[in-house]
C-alpha cells in the first residue's frame, strides 16, 4: 500500500494534475472569499463561503480521481499491480489515500483565510475549522466516488465527466430536498406517505443538506457518519469491481 | 513447482482455454508455443492470478492461486505481453517502485543494480521510460519480473520488439536465469523455443496439442522431407525425368519464377535422401538444376503435423487439386516476401 501511495502522490506532482486541481481550487476559493467576506458581507463567518466552495469540488475532484484505475487498465500497468503480492484492498487504499492527500493539502492550505479575517475582526475559529472538516469529509466522499467511476471504465475522460455529472445531479436533487419542493405537501390525500417517503429520500441523497450543519459550524455526528460510510461503501465497491473483472 | 489441472477459461461464450493440464518441474525451462490467439497469454494471465479460470485449478509452489494468492504471487515474476511500465517514471524510479511493491527483503542498491547489469539497462537507468526504444522497454519489463528473485519467471513473448543481437542476448539471459529459476516463456517463434527450452508445449485453439522436448519435435519436423527445386527446361520434360525416381511421394509445379525455369515442390518418403537421385536424373536428361533447397518448415507445418488432418491439412490424405491450391498459395506468399 505504501509503495502505491508514494507512486501516486509523486505522479500528481510530476504531471500537471495535482497543480491543476490545487490551482483551480484556490482560484475559486479565494475569489469566493474576497467576494463574499471582503466585499459583500464583510462578516467573519465562513458559512456562505463553504456553501459555494463545496461546489468547486464537483468539477475539480474528478481531475484527481479520473486516472487512478482507468489509466492503469488502458496502459496495462494494472497487470503489474494485480500480479504483485499485494491485496486489491491495499491497491485501492493506496490510490485513494494519495488523492486524499492532495485534497487535504488544498483544504488545509485554505485555512489561511482564518488569519486573514483575524487581521480585521474576531472570527469564531472553532466553527470555521468545523466547516473545513466538513469540506474535507465531503471531498473524501467525492474522491471515493471518483475512484469507483475510474475503476469501471478504461477512459479517464469518461471517468471524469461521469463523476462530475452524477455528483452535480445529486447536488441538484439536494436543492429540491432543501425545501424548495416538498412532496408531502403536493401529494393528494391518501398517499401523503409517498410524498413523505420521497422527501426523506431526497433529503438522504442530498449532499448539500449533509454539508449544511458543517457550514454553520456545528459538529453533528450524523453527517460525519454519512460521509465516512459513503466513502467506505464506494471504496468497497471499487475493490469488488476489480476482483470481479478477473472472472470476466 | 506449478500444477495446472483441467484449466478452462471462457470469455463470454468464446472458449479461450480448453481443459488444459500440465505440470512444470523446479528448474525447468518450459516453452509455450502457439500461433496468435491460441490461448498462451490467457493461460499465463491465469497462472499469475491476473485472470481467474472459469474452472480448473492452478497451484504455484504448493499454494493455490485463488485460496492463497499472496503466497503464490510472491513466487512469481511476470512479464506480460505488454510490459507494464509507467511512462512518467525513470527506469530507476520504476524498479524502486516494483521493489517496494513486492516488499523485497534484499539490499536495494545491490539487488537493483545487479538486475540492471544482467539485462543491460544500467546506462539508461536515469532516463524516462517514455523516451526509451521498444527494445529497452522490453528489457525494463524483464528486469521488473526479476525484482525480488522470484522462484518462477513467467515471460510472455520476451523477445518481441528486440533486434537480432538483443534477441540473442536476452535468450542467453533467460538460459542463465533458468539455472536458478523455473522459467515459462511463450513464443510463436519456433527457433526461439528450440534455442532456450527444455520442454515445449504446443497450444492451438485453447487446446494442448503437443508436449515434448524440442529434439523430439525436431524429429517430427524432419520426417517431413520436402524440397524446393528450380530446374531450367520444359515442365513436361522435367516431370518425366523426376517420375522414375523411387522414394518421391509427389512433385508439384509452382510455375515460372525465373525466366526459362520452373519451380517445383518435391516431397520424399521420410528417411529417404532423394537429392542425389534427383540430381542424376535431371543431369542425364540434360535439364540443369539451378537450385535445390530443403523447405523451411514453419510453425504452421508443425501444427499440421501435430494436429493431424483434424484441424490442419495433412498432405497424404488430400487429393491432388487441393495440394495444388495449397502450394500455389504458399508460392504466392513466398513471392511477396521476396519482394
Amino acid at each position: 500500500m505504501k509503495a502505491i501511495y508514494k507512486r501516486e502522490l509523486r505522479a500528481y506532482f510530476k504531471s500537471p494534475l495535482g497543480y491543476v486541481f490545487l490551482a483551480a481550487y484556490f482560484f475559486v476559493a479565494s475569489a469566493t472569499f474576497v467576494a463574499i467576506n471582503m466585499f459583500l458581507t464583510g462578516r467573519t463567518s465562513l458559512t456562505d463561503f463553504f456553501t459555494y466552495v463545496s461546489l468547486v469540488f464537483i468539477f475539480t475532484i474528478p481531475v484527481l480521481t479520473m486516472r487512478l484505475f482507468a489509466e492503469e487498465r488502458k496502459s496495462k500497468t494494472d497487470q503489474l499491480l494485480l500480479t504483485a503480492p499485494v491485496r486489491i484492498t491495499d491497491v485501492v487504499l493506496g490510490k485513494f489515500l494519495a488523492a486524499s492527500t492532495v485534497l487535504l493539502i488544498g483544504v488545509a492550505a485554505s485555512t489561511i483565510y482564518i488569519p486573514i479575517m483575524e487581521m480585521y475582526g474576531t472570527p469564531a475559529v472553532a466553527e470555521c475549522l468545523i466547516g473545513y472538516l466538513g469540506l474535507f469529509l465531503m471531498g473524501l466522499f467525492f474522491v471515493a466516488f471518483g475512484t469507483f467511476m475510474s475503476s469501471i471504465t478504461e477512459s479517464p475522460v469518461i471517468a471524469a465527466i461521469s463523476t462530475s455529472v452524477i455528483i452535480f445531479f445529486l447536488w441538484l436533487l439536494g436543492l429540491l430536498g432543501l425545501g424548495n419542493i416538498q412532496f408531502a405537501r403536493v401529494m393528494p390525500l391518501g398517499i401523503e406517505w409517498l410524498g413523505k417517503a420521497l422527501d426523506w429520500v431526497m433529503d438522504f441523497i442530498s449532499i448539500t443538506n449533509r454539508m449544511y450543519d458543517f457550514t454553520l459550524g456545528t459538529l453533528n455526528l450524523v453527517p460525519v457518519f454519512y460521509f465516512v460510510s459513503l466513502t467506505g461503501l464506494f471504496l468497497f465497491l471499487t475493490v469488488r469491481v476489480i476482483e470481479r473483472r478477473r472472472w470476466k | 513447482m506449478i500444477k495446472i489441472k483441467n484449466l478452462t477459461k471462457k470469455y463470454g461464450k468464446k472458449l479461450a482455454v480448453d481443459n488444459i493440464s500440465f505440470t512444470v518441474k523446479e528448474g525447468e525451462i518450459l516453452g509455450f508455443l502457439g500461433p496468435n490467439g491460441a490461448g498462451k497469454s490467457t493461460t499465463m494471465n491465469i497462472l499469475t492470478g491476473y485472470l481467474s479460470a472459469t474452472s480448473g485449478e492452478v497451484s504455484v509452489g504448493g499454494f493455490d492461486i485463488l485460496d492463497n494468492p499472496i503466497e503464490a504471487k510472491k513466487k512469481i515474476g511476470y512479464l506480460p505481453e505488454h510490459p507494464p511500465l509507467y511512462m512518467d517514471m525513470t527506469v530507476r524510479e520504476y524498479l524502486d517502485f516494483v521493489y517496494d511493491l513486492k516488499q523485497v527483503k534484499e539490499d536495494r542498491e545491490e539487488h537493483i543494480s545487479k538486475i540492471c547489469d544482467t539485462v543491460k539497462i544500467t546506462d539508461v537507468a536515469d532516463r524516462l521510460i517514455a523516451n526509451l526504444s521498444k527494445g529497452y522497454k522490453q528489457r525494463v519489463g524483464i528486469a521488473q519480473a526479476m525484482v525480488g528473485n522470484p522462484e518462477i519467471l513467467i515471460l510472455d513473448e520476451p523477445t518481441v520488439g528486440l533486434d537480432p543481437k538483443q534477441i540473442i542476448e536476452i535468450r542467453s539471459v533467460i538460459k542463465k536465469l533458468g539455472r536458478q529459476h523455473t522459467v515459462i516463456l511463450s513464443s510463436h517463434i519456433l527457433q526461439e523455443v528450440n534455442a532456450v527450452c527444455e520442454r515445449v508445449l504446443i497450444i492451438n485453439n485453447g487446446k494442448l496439442v503437443a508436449s515434448d522436448t524440442p529434439e523430439n519435435l525436431g524429429k517430427t519436423i524432419s520426417n517431413e522431407n520436402k524440397f524446393q527445386l528450380r530446374v531450367a527446361g520444359e515442365e513436361r520434360a522435367i516431370l518425366d525425368a523426376l517420375e522414375g525416381i523411387s522414394g518421391i511421394k509427389y512433385v508439384k509445379s509452382l510455375g515460372r519464377k525465373e525466366a526459362g525455369s520452373i519451380d517445383f515442390v518435391v516431397e520424399a518418403e521420410p528417411d529417404v535422401d532423394v537429392r542425389a537421385s534427383i540430381f542424376n536424373a535431371l543431369a542425364s536428361a540434360k535439364l540443369p538444376m539451378l537450385s535445390l533447397q530443403t523447405m523451411d518448415l514453419s510453425l504452421e507445418d508443425i501444427f499440421l503435423e501435430v494436429t493431424g488432418s483434424q484441424d490442419g491439412v495433412y498432405f497424404a490424405d488430400v487429393d491432388e487439386e487441393e495440394i495444388e491450391m495449397i502450394n500455389v498459395a504458399k508460392g504466392d506468399t513466398d513471392n511477396e516476401s521476396n519482394l
